[in-house]
């Protein structure tokens, strides 16, 4: 696999994440220790990015790890590469995370949120060269569909409530929200 | 496939759906493979956009977790039962029919030629589906029982798939039953009523073995008896 990934990890390359898998599925736990230390950085990072608080983005690490344990065995290799199988994992525990919080926050003060509460620039988590390759291909996106993918991606946030956040109409949202991951999908194809 | 729904794949590949439209989506997939492609398509940008976020975890997680999966179990692989010969190839229909009718007129006869014969025609459709897809790989293992099976498997297709017409014939009272083992557990895949048919599965996970067995009439729980045969599809 030559997914130009993570630099976080040891000098000697990364590990062959689908050997690893493989590993895992059968029981090996020494595997799973190295599977863990090829992508927690990339698990974590992403969790910290949805939640925002670094100790629920501990839970959540910890539960996409336990889930992968779990589920190694039934891990399909035809539904996409062992990688997009677990930061799929993670993002949709992040979200449920989130919208377990915001639906408590909202029981709280009852109020819809209003504002659209924005990232932190991107420039302040520099950290992996894929990161480079990706905000190269994000800068294609028109405003509107980078504004869709990343208020859903990162903040968590349904079609739904972008749609109400950017005062647009909801198919607009829906169809500039896959044309922008389309975009990104064929610029990284293209990156490679 | 319907336009509406289909526009809603980038908004589920980004977990954006509520649980009720996520449901119904889900639903549009399973008849929808192009949806599928896409969807994992999107899925693999977007991971590829959530490590770009990469962070090192605190060391001190790594221990929490390899203690937490420790007291975990794994979950078998999931099986998916063999696909039953609803729908022969056409041709097959007809070579049966003229078959019947050797039969009427030569007792037999016919019969044996039909599965002398080398051509696939005789087998069930997802099972010749995967023998000519044109990534398939293919052996041919004898059996412990004196006879031979060719398994195929097909990557694209993510199936395998055994063709069994040279397995002895049992006696009414057995059966051969599939079975994918993992980790040493034995899971029933189903049963081969039909040897002429040869059985097509969804391709194991890694790490599966598929085996078969003899088993009485109806099958078994649990195998009964040594296997006649047990690859590693990942081997083929």
């Amino acid at each position: 696999m030559s997914e130009p990934g993570l630099r976080l990890v040891p000098a000697d390359g990364p590990a062959d994440v689908e050997a690893l898998m493989g590993r895992v599925a059968r029981g090996d736990a020494q595997a799973f220790a190295a599977l863990y230390d090829e992508l927690s950085p990339a698990v974590f990072g992403l969790a910290r990015r949805v939640v925002r608080d670094p100790a629920r983005a501990e839970d959540v690490t910890q539960e996409v790890f336990l889930e992968v344990w779990r589920k190694a065995a039934r891990y399909d290799s035809n539904l996409g590469r062992p990688k997009t199988w677990i930061m799929t994992i993670t993002h949709r525990r992040a979200v449920d995370a989130v919208r377990r919080g915001e639906s408590q926050k909202r029981q709280d003060d009852h109020g819809a949120p209003d504002e659209v509460i924005h990232d932190e620039p991107a420039d302040a988590v520099i950290r992996a060269e894929e990161h480079g390759a990706v905000r190269g291909c994000l800068e294609t996106l028109t405003d509107l569909q980078l504004e869709s993918v990343r208020l859903a991606y990162f903040n968590g946030y349904t079609y739904n409530e972008v749609a109400t956040l950017l005062d647009k109409p909801l198919p607009t949202i829906k169809t500039r929200m896959r044309d922008g991951l389309i975009r990104l999908r064929d610029c990284l194809e293209g990156a490679r | 496939m319907s336009t509406e729904l289909h526009t809603l794949s980038g908004a589920y590949a980004i977990d954006a759906l509520s649980a009720e439209e996520a449901e119904q989506f889900r639903r549009h997939l399973e008849e929808c493979p192009a949806c599928r492609d896409e969807v994992r398509e999107l899925r693999q940008a977007a991971a590829r956009m959530g490590a770009g976020e990469a962070v090192m975890p605190p060391s001190s997680l790594k221990a929490r977790v390899l203690a937490a999966a420790d007291q975990q179990p794994q979950l078998p692989p999931k099986v998916t039962p063999i696909e039953l010969a609803r729908s022969r190839r056409w041709t097959s229909r007809i070579a049966a029919a003229a078959a019947a009718v050797v039969l009427v007129v030569a007792a037999g006869f016919g019969i044996s030629q039909l599965q002398n014969s080398d051509d696939r025609s005789t087998l069930a459709q997802p099972v010749a589906q995967v023998f000519e897809a044109p990534d398939a790989h293919k052996a041919t293992v004898e059996t412990s029982n004196g006879g031979k099976v060719t398994v195929a498997t097909s990557r694209e297709l993510g199936k395998m798939a055994v063709e069994t017409k040279a397995l002895p014939r049992l006696s009414e009272k057995q059966v051969y039953q599939i079975w994918a083992i993992h980790d040493e557990t034995p899971v029933s895949a189903g049963l081969l009523e039909d040897t002429d048919d040869g059985a097509a599965m969804a391709m194991p996970s890694a790490g599966t073995q598929v085996a078969i067995t003899i088993e009485p009439a109806g099958g078994s729980q649990r195998p009964t008896s040594e296997p006649i045969i047990a690859v590693d599809p990942a081997s083929v």
